[in-house]
């Protein structure tokens, strides 16, 4: 692992440091729609990306040389050390919250990027996000932790609407 | 049931709120516009402007086309009084001659001393409805992004048609219908109620759904939005009780209401008989059938008594009535097609105006088209004859032929500039029921024909629409950093700093600036931009972005950086931290972080160097730990040796503090020995509350963006954007040393050249004030002459100094230990003195302890 950008991993802390969601407060009593996915391991990998072929990570392709792998985030120094083998490799796990959400008229009342061809960037209620499909109903955000606080009363407010 | 002015209406499943009034026996649902005539259903289908009410708050609501709601409270409005005695009723009787269109530019001008009365007059009766600008939203607004191969915009039988066809290909089709009491036989395809607003490019149709605003894109759009029945323009032809063929269809055969008692048809088509069977049936007794086809009338007047009709007179022939029935024609709804790019031309065998050239993409089917649509009578729909009595050519606006013709005597000839100057068709019905008459008031006062006329363009909405609908729901992004939530627990005040959320101080700033001063405080900056900037390249890039040196940097010391644009003005600034060979660290000014991005982005795809740029800005938290105790402090949650001679000022050393891993920079914006810690984010609060609990014995505070702003006043360091403008560069900026101009190049290089050889006209400098008011800043800087020759950029008073201390740009012959200038304040002057090194700590000798 490189030792250069340590401070950027937070994996690398020791147990008793807490670590807490920018998301945790507005979800304290938010709809059980909405799953705060942010203890994840997020990887800013650039390079040959498109040679990185396994089915053990989770990798959203952005271009042929660029591409966010997801993983367990106890996971991420094991997959950052691999990586950084072949790639140019930046943690953004702390960077990076990330939420889930049930809802496909949710999702369309907060982005216009078109459902049918996810994975994608652009942006969610003003904020540019990564959005992944799950399945028909389930879809994963992951955005700059600063606006989780934000984007996450944003879309419990949503919830709320579409229930109406 | 429902309540209409505080008295309870009974209704039915089906009904709507208009339907059940009339039932009820209401006549009059509205005054009008200008003249507060009363009015009454008309169209009956959601178009004319006749039945709009305020129900339940919501002003302008279409009463007949609105489905009744149990517990809705309904008034009416546009009214002083009550419906039946309109105070306003009196511009009707009085004000024609004073209040021709356009008579608010003319008639109340003079005196002119008298127009703040015309004026509160005038706004408190123009408009429809009230809104309270105080108000909570009544009713929650969504905009849902949708998609459909085809979308068909009209649920008639010809769209069902089209739709039918295009899925029986394969394509997902939506048909939108805007009549909410249409049946809709239920096909493959999905069907949703609400009013196609317009269509824009990229197949964007949004659609009003109430309380969803619908944005479409579609593939394909079928346009099936049939044809509007059009009135008749004659005396009285606004009266309560003169209806189109439409609203008798749908209270007899829709909500089974007795209309009237006795009727009399007049239609230039075939409307006029089906209307006709329609009256018999409900037990109406006609009194005359009127068409106009085959018989030729002159002159038709209504006449009535207190704006209700009680009879009709046709060519002198008197015919008691309380209800006319009048049919001007079918005009193909084209609206949407031609906002598409259609061409609408003149049809003159069918009088109809018709969409031709539809673009592709587009389609158009039944009645829209022309097809179907039996030919009028055009020529009978208007005789020119008023003098009776007020002929309506447009009833939301409240303008007659009388309006128009003068209008063209005044030279408003050309439909466009009519429109405009009356507001024909500027009404909430959208020229619905009054463009295509309109254009025959037109034709025939200037002796030519429809045709020659032409339309006015069609512009979205195709239907009114509530501004809270197009609003929707409200998103106001905020960036908080990962201890926000421990600022407002602490009692910070907090502020907006661009879409940062920031604590402006905890209550006492004094105290937090002596904190520093005297102990130790911290501050969340984790707000700086930061930058990762690694590669081969990566020194070589910096050093042509910036104009000082960081290839010559050690790994593990930090450099402050100021960034020039092209022309050589301050862009941000911010300290670079070499991580190693081919790393480092940026960090810019809080607000600048996404300028700074795409700037480095921007000019490594000019260079084409080797060389990543990632942004980690809200990746790291980051606290300003300083203050005499600081050292202290750190000493308690880090092995890493904190030591003057273990970490240096302008070091940059990594280790884990309170069990995280940080990059600890020893800088010092505020003046004393400082550390800001870089850590990831999701261990702010964690961090904050451990250095604040091992610190408490040492007197430790946290401080806010004011006290910071103080403290960095004492040192001189400068604001970006606060103490520089869109003009200033580092030479005047009193930065002249970081401008390295004998380096090969870098962004702003030779315009700096330029700075250096035309000399310094004028610089940055401090200044103490003489008598201790703090002045304003942007404040004037004069000299004795009271010539304005700079201005203040920053002033405070400073606690530590027990003076008032700020930064000022002075002439360059100013810019000298202890000259003298005067500042304005409240209308005098007060004396300043200019100090070009910094008040507090000058030597850095506390920084470097």
């Amino acid at each position: 692992m490189s030792e250069t950008l340590a401070f950027l991993s937070p994996d690398q802390a020791s147990p008793e440091a807490v670590w807490r969601s920018p998301l945790e407060r507005a979800l304290a009593h938010a709809p059980a729609e909405i799953t705060d996915v942010s203890l994840t391991g997020k990887l800013d990998v650039r390079g040959d990306v498109a040679s990185l072929k396994t089915r053990a990570l989770e990798i959203v392709r952005i271009t042929p040389e660029r591409a966010l792998v997801l993983c367990d985030f106890t996971r991420t120094a094991e997959v950052r050390g691999k990586l950084e083998e072949r790639f140019h490799v930046v943690d953004l796990s702390g960077t990076l919250a990330g939420l889930q959400v049930r809802g496909e008229t949710v999702m369309r009342r907060l982005t216009d990027l078109d459902l049918r061809a996810l994975p994608a960037v652009g942006n969610v209620a003003h904020v540019q996000a990564y959005v992944l499909r799950d399945d028909a109903e389930t879809f994963r955000l992951f955005f700059p932790q600063e606006y989780g606080h934000y984007l996450a009363e944003v879309v419990a407010d949503a919830v709320e609407g579409e229930r109406q | 049931m429902f309540t209409f002015r505080g008295k309870r209406v009974k209704a039915f499943e089906g009904d709507t709120l208009g339907s059940a009034l009339y039932a009820a026996g209401q006549r009059v649902f509205s005054r009008s516009f200008k003249y507060h005539r009363p009015r009454g259903l008309l169209c009956c289908s959601g178009s004319c402007p006749n039945c709009m009410m305020t129900v339940d708050g919501v002003p302008n609501v279409r009463v007949c086309a609105e489905p009744v709601r149990a517990g809705a409270s309904v008034e009416p409005q546009n009214v002083r009084g009550s419906l039946e005695h309109d105070l306003l009723a009196v511009t009707d009787k009085m004000g024609g001659p004073f209040t021709p269109v356009g008579f608010y530019y003319r008639t109340m001008i003079r005196p002119r001393r008298a127009w703040p009365l015309y004026e509160k007059f005038l706004r408190s009766v123009a408009g429809l409805g009230r809104i309270d600008p105080h108000a909570e939203r009544s009713r929650r607004y969504d905009t849902e992004h949708r998609h459909a191969d085809v979308l068909v915009v009209g649920g008639g039988p010809a769209g069902q048609e089209a739709a039918a066809r295009h899925a029986a290909a394969g394509s997902h089709v939506v048909v939108v219908e805007e009549d909410p009491y249409r049946e809709v036989t239920p096909g493959d395809f999905e069907l949703v109620r609400g009013r196609a607003l317009g269509i824009w490019e990229g197949g964007l149709v949004p659609v009003d759904g109430g309380n969803v605003l619908y944005r479409y894109r579609a593939d394909r759009i079928v346009v099936a939005t049939g044809a509007v029945e059009q009135p008749l323009v004659f005396p009285g032809n606004d009266l309560v009780g003169v209806m189109l063929p439409q609203a008798v269809h749908r209270l007899v055969e829709q909500w089974s209401i007795k209309p009237g008692e006795r009727a009399v048809v007049v239609t230039t088509d075939e409307n006029g008989r089906e209307a006709t069977a329609s009256l018999r049936r409900a037990g109406v007794e006609v009194a005359g059938v009127y068409d106009l086809r085959r018989e030729r009338i002159r002159e038709i007047v209504g006449h009535g008594r207190k704006g209700v009709l009680r009879s009709v007179e046709l060519d002198g022939r008197k015919i008691d009535c309380d209800l006319l029935v009048m049919s001007g024609g079918r005009q193909p709804a084209y609206s949407l097609l031609s906002q598409a790019g259609a061409r609408i031309e003149y049809a003159p065998e069918s009088a109809l105006f018709v969409p031709t050239e539809i673009p592709e993409g587009v389609e158009a089917v039944g009645a829209v088209t022309g097809d179907g649509i039996s030919a009028a009578a055009p020529a009978a729909t208007y005789n020119g004859a008023s003098g009776k009595g007020k002929c309506f050519v447009c009833v939301c606006e409240d303008v007659t032929d009388k309006d128009l013709k003068r209008a063209i005597a005044e030279g408003f000839d050309s439909i466009e500039l009519a429109k405009r100057y009356t507001t024909v068709t500027m009404g909430p019905c959208q020229g619905r029921l009054c463009h295509v008459p309109s254009i025959r008031v037109y034709a025939r006062e200037n002796e030519t024909d429809p045709g020659s006329i032409g339309t006015t363009t069609a512009r979205p909405p195709w239907g009114p629409v509530t501004l809270g609908l197009l609003a929707g729901r409200p998103h106001e992004p905020a960036q908080r950093t990962s201890i926000h939530h421990r600022h407002k627990e602490l009692g910070g005040h907090m502020m907006w700093t661009g879409t940062w959320r920031r604590p402006h101080s905890y209550g006492d700033v004094e105290a937090e600036v002596q904190a520093v001063h005297g102990a130790v405080g911290m501050i969340d900056v984790s707000t700086l931009g930061k930058l990762i900037v690694s590669g081969p390249d990566a020194a070589e890039f910096l050093e042509r972005l910036y104009p000082n040196r960081f290839g010559d940097m050690k790994p593990g010391r930090i450099r402050y950086g100021v960034l020039n644009t092209d022309s050589g003005r301050i862009m941000d600034d911010g300290t670079i931290a070499r991580l190693s060979e081919d790393t480092y660290y940026v960090t810019t000014t809080s607000t600048g972080a996404g300028a700074v991005v795409e700037w480095f982005e921007w000019w490594n795809a000019v260079w084409g160097y080797d060389v990543q740029i990632s942004d980690v800005t809200g990746g790291l938290a980051a606290v300003n730990v300083a203050g005499p105790r600081a050292r202290d402090l750190l000493g308690r949650v880090t092995d890493l040796d904190v030591s003057n001679e273990g970490v240096s000022y302008l070091d940059a050393r990594q280790g884990q503090i309170a069990g995280v891993p940080c990059l600890v920079l020893r800088i010092g914006f505020v003046g004393e020995l400082g550390y800001e810690l870089h850590f990831p984010s999701p261990y702010g609060e964690y961090m904050w509350d451990t250095l604040l609990e091992t610190g408490e014995d040492l007197g430790i505070r946290p401080f806010g963006l004011e006290p910071q702003r103080v403290l960095r006043l004492e040192k001189m360091h400068i604001l970006v954007g606060q103490d520089t403008d869109s003009e200033s560069n580092v030479i005047e900026a009193n930065m002249a040393w970081i401008a390295k101009l004998d380096k090969d190049d870098f962004v702003g290089k030779w315009a700096l050249e330029h700075v250096q050889a035309r000399g310094m006209r004028e610089q940055l400098v401090g200044f103490e004030m003489e008598d201790g008011r703090v002045p304003p800043e942007g404040g004037q800087v004069v000299i004795k002459e009271r010539t304005p020759v700079g201005r203040i950029t920053s002033a405070r008073w400073s606690p530590e100094l027990r003076k008032v201390i700020g930064m000022a740009w002075v002439p360059a012959e100013l810019a000298h230990d202890g000259a003298e200038f005067f500042v304005t304040m409240n209308g005098g002057f007060d004396k300043a003195h200019v100090r070009l090194q910094p008040f507090f700590d000058p030597d850095g000798e506390r920084l470097r302890s």
